[in-house]
């Protein structure tokens, strides 16, 4: 691209061109390269994929796609009022045993393949008391999204995905929830933009 | 001169079009990932606290029937002269670990409100926990309070966490002192 623009540049400068014919044009190409947003994979809305409650959280499990085509397998936690989440990155078995953390996983038996990280909707913090490792979101709903590849054609698959959470007040806690398994059906990249 | 002059104002043009049409940002932390297991539960022994004031006793599954247990229980409470409550906790639950702490470091202020109790600890983990109690103790968080009466059943007199905010002694022990002994 970099080599386009200076040849494009320098036929210009041989041209001798006016120069403000110059930057009028340079201004409408450099505007139609950078800033055409990818049209190719339009934005769709989101696909639920389950939802339960258990231990007093809500979870609801969903698929979208960002306007470059990308997929994500989301699950927003809402616990009671009042209560917090712990981080996605302590511990499974908590931090000296206490806690436990927000997972949204694939397990081994799913068919669809991870691309990237597991990201947060909400950055976690250190708690008020010990230990400070301990670190919970704040109180409220929480949404971990993991990128994805879809599996190829137009039908849907069975799969699954395991649920790991907790939560607490700051004086009580509900039961934690680990390695829950949760069987969802996948829509193929061809039928994403046409849910059933 | 002129070159100067174009390349600068394309520098400012390609500068505006990402501010206007910014591109998405990438993840930025990566995931703890590990095979999930059951929550492990460590309780104490199954022994009674030395702690001044108040007696603590552990019970576990393996030990017999819990009604039986607590019937024993509360005999052992009437005979030292203090009041048997149950409390249900576990290992993973910090506010139960922060009591805990709380009374092992002889705080003041605890030890006042805990005084002529004899508390009987039961591990959620280990003697379950339906998502609505344990047997005829209903409750939907923990740590949890039940008074117990001489054949080791629950009075109705029930207190959870939820009744202080956060777990520090000054707040626990007036309403504890109020729970445990009705003054505060």
């Amino acid at each position: 691209m970099e080599e386009e623009i200076e040849r494009f540049l320098c036929a210009w400068m041989h041209m001798k061109l006016h120069f403000p014919s110059f930057v009028l044009a340079m201004l409408l190409f450099t505007s139609t390269v950078s800033c055409t947003p990818d049209l190719a994979s339009p934005q769709s809305q989101p696909i639920s994929l389950a939802s339960f409650t258990e231990n007093y959280v809500d979870v609801s499990i969903y698929l979208e796609s960002d306007s470059r085509g990308n997929y994500s397998l989301s699950a927003t936690f809402t616990p009671p009022d009042g209560y917090h989440l712990y981080s996605k990155d302590i511990p499974l078995d908590g931090v000296d045993g206490l806690g436990r953390p927000t997972l949204l996983e694939l397990t081994n038996e799913s068919h669809i393949k991870v691309k990237g990280e597991l990201t947060e909707s909400l950055k976690a913090q250190e708690p008020n008391f010990e230990p400070k490792e301990l670190l919970v979101y704040p109180p409220g709903a929480v949404t971990l999204s993991l990128p994805l590849e879809l599996p190829s054609g137009n039908n849907w698959v069975n799969d699954e995905i395991k649920i790991t959470y907790m939560a607490c007040s700051a004086s009580q806690c509900k039961p934690p929830v680990v390695g829950k398994i949760i069987l969802i059906r996948v829509p193929g990249t061809g039928v994403f933009n046409r849910p059933q | 001169m002129n070159k100067k002059i174009m390349l600068v104002l394309i520098t400012i043009v390609l500068l505006s079009c990402n501010f206007l049409f910014p591109i998405d940002k990438a993840p930025a932390q990566a995931p703890d990932v590990a095979e999930p297991t059951q929550s492990s539960s460590q309780p104490n022994e199954n022994s009674t606290s030395a702690l001044p004031g108040f007696t603590l006793v552990r019970l576990h599954p393996e030990d017999g029937d819990l009604q039986a247990m607590l019937a024993n229980e509360a005999q052992k409470a009437d005979a030292l002269g203090q009041i048997p409550v149950v409390e249900f906790d576990a290992t993973w639950c910090p506010p139960c670990i922060a009591i805990d702490a709380a009374l092992e470091s002889r705080n003041e202020l605890m030890l006042k409100a805990y005084a002529g109790i004899y508390l009987i600890k039961l591990d959620v983990d280990e003697w379950g926990w339906d998502n609505g109690g344990f047997q005829d103790f209903r409750f939907d968080a923990i740590p949890v309070y039940f008074k117990i009466n001489a054949q080791g059943h629950q009075t109705g007199e029930v207190i959870d966490g939820g009744a202080w905010n956060e777990d520090i002694p000054e707040n626990i022990a007036p309403v504890m002192d109020e729970f445990f002994h009705g003054t505060s």
